[in-house]
Protein backbone atom coordinates (compact mmCIF):
# COMPACT_ATOMS: atom_id res chain seq x y z
CA UNK A 1 0.00 0.00 0.00
CA UNK A 2 1.23 3.86 -0.95
CA UNK A 3 -0.47 6.73 -0.17
CA UNK A 4 -0.53 10.34 -1.16
CA UNK A 5 -0.71 12.33 2.36
CA UNK A 6 2.36 14.37 1.10
CA UNK A 7 1.23 15.79 -1.81
CA UNK A 8 -2.72 16.29 -0.71
CA UNK A 9 -1.08 17.75 2.30
CA UNK A 10 1.13 20.34 0.14
CA UNK A 11 -2.21 20.73 -1.73
CA UNK A 12 -3.89 22.35 0.83
CA UNK A 13 -1.26 23.69 2.42
CA UNK A 14 -0.99 21.78 5.62
CA UNK A 15 2.38 21.37 7.34
CA UNK A 16 3.00 17.72 9.01
CA UNK A 17 2.20 19.31 12.47
CA UNK A 18 -0.73 20.90 11.92
CA UNK A 19 -1.95 17.44 10.11
CA UNK A 20 -1.25 15.47 13.51
CA UNK A 21 -3.09 18.05 15.38
CA UNK A 22 -5.98 17.37 13.22
CA UNK A 23 -5.61 13.83 13.27
CA UNK A 24 -4.86 13.12 17.30
CA UNK A 25 -1.53 11.90 17.02
CA UNK A 26 1.85 12.64 16.78
CA UNK A 27 3.93 13.93 13.95
CA UNK A 28 6.31 11.33 14.28
CA UNK A 29 3.67 9.46 12.90
CA UNK A 30 2.78 11.06 9.90
CA UNK A 31 6.55 11.11 8.66
CA UNK A 32 6.11 7.45 9.11
CA UNK A 33 3.00 7.46 7.26
CA UNK A 34 4.31 9.53 4.55
CA UNK A 35 7.19 7.45 4.00
CA UNK A 36 5.46 4.29 3.53
CA UNK A 37 6.92 2.91 6.65
CA UNK A 38 3.70 2.77 8.87
CA UNK A 39 -0.11 1.29 7.63
CA UNK A 40 -2.32 3.34 9.49
CA UNK A 41 -5.63 1.94 11.25
CA UNK A 42 -9.17 2.26 9.64
CA UNK A 43 -10.14 4.80 11.42
CA UNK A 44 -6.94 7.16 11.18
CA UNK A 45 -6.75 6.17 7.79
CA UNK A 46 -10.33 7.83 7.25
CA UNK A 47 -9.52 11.00 10.05
CA UNK A 48 -6.63 11.58 8.01
CA UNK A 49 -8.78 11.41 4.03
CA UNK A 50 -11.20 13.93 5.99
CA UNK A 51 -8.37 16.27 7.08
CA UNK A 52 -7.21 16.30 2.98
CA UNK A 53 -10.40 16.64 2.12
CA UNK A 54 -10.35 13.09 -0.28
CA UNK A 55 -11.75 9.55 0.11
CA UNK A 56 -9.84 6.89 1.48
CA UNK A 57 -9.45 5.64 -1.92
CA UNK A 58 -7.58 8.64 -3.22
CA UNK A 59 -5.61 9.09 -0.18
CA UNK A 60 -4.27 5.31 0.13
CA UNK A 61 -3.95 2.65 -2.49
CA UNK A 62 -3.83 -0.55 -1.61
CA UNK A 63 -2.32 -3.16 -3.72
CA UNK A 64 -0.50 -1.25 -5.74
CA UNK A 65 3.64 -1.31 -5.43
CA UNK A 66 5.22 2.35 -4.99
CA UNK A 67 5.46 4.60 -7.90
CA UNK B 1 0.62 14.26 31.55
CA UNK B 2 -0.25 10.71 33.52
CA UNK B 3 1.41 9.13 31.10
CA UNK B 4 4.47 11.19 31.46
CA UNK B 5 4.88 11.67 35.02
CA UNK B 6 4.76 7.91 36.61
CA UNK B 7 7.09 7.37 33.57
CA UNK B 8 9.50 10.19 35.09
CA UNK B 9 8.64 8.85 38.97
CA UNK B 10 9.78 5.60 38.15
CA UNK B 11 13.17 5.93 36.60
CA UNK B 12 13.88 8.69 39.49
CA UNK B 13 13.31 5.74 42.16
CA UNK B 14 15.33 3.02 40.01
CA UNK B 15 18.08 6.13 39.73
CA UNK B 16 17.69 6.65 43.61
CA UNK B 17 17.57 2.90 44.12
CA UNK B 18 20.75 2.46 42.47
CA UNK B 19 23.09 4.67 44.02
CA UNK B 20 21.47 3.71 47.37
CA UNK B 21 22.75 0.11 46.54
CA UNK B 22 26.19 1.46 45.37
CA UNK B 23 25.87 3.49 48.44
CA UNK B 24 25.63 0.21 51.09
CA UNK B 25 28.09 -1.98 49.27
CA UNK B 26 30.99 -2.28 51.68
CA UNK B 27 33.16 -4.42 50.05
CA UNK B 28 33.22 -2.25 46.58
CA UNK B 29 31.48 -2.80 43.33
CA UNK B 30 32.70 -6.12 41.80
CA UNK B 31 33.12 -5.86 37.52
CA UNK B 32 29.89 -7.79 36.78
CA UNK B 33 27.54 -5.48 39.45
CA UNK B 34 29.71 -2.16 37.56
CA UNK B 35 27.99 -3.23 34.33
CA UNK B 36 24.61 -4.20 36.18
CA UNK B 37 24.73 -0.69 36.86
CA UNK B 38 26.02 0.82 33.65
CA UNK B 39 22.86 -1.19 32.18
CA UNK B 40 20.62 -0.12 34.66
CA UNK B 41 21.30 3.74 33.91
CA UNK B 42 21.25 3.13 30.20
CA UNK B 43 17.59 1.93 31.17
CA UNK B 44 16.88 4.55 32.87
CA UNK B 45 18.14 6.99 30.34
CA UNK B 46 15.72 5.68 27.71
CA UNK B 47 12.55 6.02 30.12
CA UNK B 48 13.82 9.62 30.40
CA UNK B 49 14.47 10.02 27.03
CA UNK B 50 10.71 8.58 26.12
CA UNK B 51 9.27 11.07 28.96
CA UNK B 52 10.91 13.48 27.20
CA UNK B 53 10.19 13.01 23.55
CA UNK B 54 6.23 12.51 24.93
CA UNK B 55 6.40 16.11 26.47
CA UNK B 56 7.57 17.63 23.47
CA UNK B 57 4.76 16.03 21.30
CA UNK B 58 2.37 17.60 24.93
CA UNK B 59 3.85 20.90 24.27
CA UNK B 60 3.25 21.26 20.91
CA UNK B 61 -0.41 20.05 21.41
CA UNK B 62 -0.30 16.65 20.25
CA UNK B 63 -0.72 13.35 22.22
CA UNK B 64 1.87 12.20 24.88
CA UNK B 65 1.06 8.89 23.06
CA UNK B 66 -0.97 8.00 19.68
CA UNK B 67 -1.86 4.88 18.00
CA UNK B 68 1.75 4.27 16.08
CA UNK B 69 3.72 4.67 19.15
CA UNK B 70 1.74 2.29 21.08
CA UNK B 71 1.83 -0.44 18.08
CA UNK B 72 5.60 0.10 18.89
CA UNK B 73 5.67 -0.61 22.07
CA UNK B 74 3.13 -3.31 22.18
CA UNK B 75 5.51 -5.10 18.90
CA UNK B 76 8.66 -4.71 21.20
CA UNK B 77 6.85 -6.54 24.46
CA UNK B 78 5.55 -9.02 22.65
CA UNK B 79 8.92 -9.80 20.61
CA UNK B 80 11.04 -9.08 23.61
CA UNK B 81 9.13 -12.11 25.51
CA UNK B 82 10.16 -14.80 22.57
CA UNK B 83 13.80 -13.57 23.09
CA UNK B 84 13.66 -13.69 27.22
CA UNK B 85 12.42 -17.26 26.80
CA UNK B 86 15.85 -17.85 25.14
CA UNK B 87 17.65 -15.79 27.36
CA UNK B 88 16.70 -17.49 30.59
CA UNK B 89 17.33 -21.19 28.79
CA UNK B 90 20.69 -19.40 28.17
CA UNK B 91 21.20 -18.95 31.77
CA UNK B 92 20.08 -22.08 33.15
CA UNK B 93 22.85 -23.81 30.36
CA UNK B 94 25.03 -21.29 32.49
CA UNK B 95 24.24 -22.09 35.87
CA UNK B 96 26.11 -24.84 36.52
CA UNK B 97 28.99 -24.03 34.11
CA UNK B 98 29.73 -20.72 34.84
CA UNK B 99 30.99 -19.55 38.49
CA UNK B 100 28.48 -16.44 39.35
CA UNK B 101 26.78 -15.68 42.08
CA UNK B 102 23.07 -16.57 41.24
CA UNK B 103 21.93 -13.02 42.37
CA UNK B 104 24.00 -11.61 39.02
CA UNK B 105 22.88 -14.01 37.18
CA UNK B 106 19.22 -13.24 38.14
CA UNK B 107 19.67 -9.70 37.47
CA UNK B 108 21.77 -10.69 34.10
CA UNK B 109 18.22 -12.37 32.77
CA UNK B 110 16.14 -8.80 33.95
CA UNK B 111 18.47 -6.58 32.39
CA UNK B 112 19.26 -8.65 29.18
CA UNK B 113 14.88 -8.56 28.84
CA UNK B 114 15.26 -4.77 29.58
CA UNK B 115 17.96 -4.48 26.77
CA UNK B 116 16.45 -6.44 24.32
CA UNK B 117 12.88 -4.23 24.57
CA UNK B 118 14.81 -0.95 24.17
CA UNK B 119 16.83 -2.30 21.30
CA UNK B 120 13.42 -3.91 19.84
CA UNK B 121 11.78 -0.27 20.61
CA UNK B 122 14.75 1.76 19.13
CA UNK B 123 14.66 -0.94 15.70
CA UNK B 124 10.73 -0.78 15.21
CA UNK B 125 10.92 3.12 15.65
CA UNK B 126 14.06 3.20 12.64
CA UNK B 127 12.37 0.66 10.71
CA UNK B 128 8.24 1.48 11.09
CA UNK B 129 5.91 -1.32 11.15
CA UNK B 130 4.76 -1.92 7.65
CA UNK B 131 2.82 -4.91 8.51
CA UNK B 132 0.96 -3.04 11.65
Amino acid sequence: MHNRIRELRARYNLTQEELARQVGVRRETIVFLEKGRYNPSLKLAYDISRALHSNIEEVFIFGESRP
Amino acid sequence: MKKIVPLIIVSVLVLVTGFYWIMQSDRGLPLAEMVQGIIIVLLVLFGFYIAFSRLKSVRRGEPAEDEMSKKILQRAAAVSYYVSLYIWVGIIFLLDRVEMETEVLLGSGILGMGIVWVLLVLFFRWKGLRDA
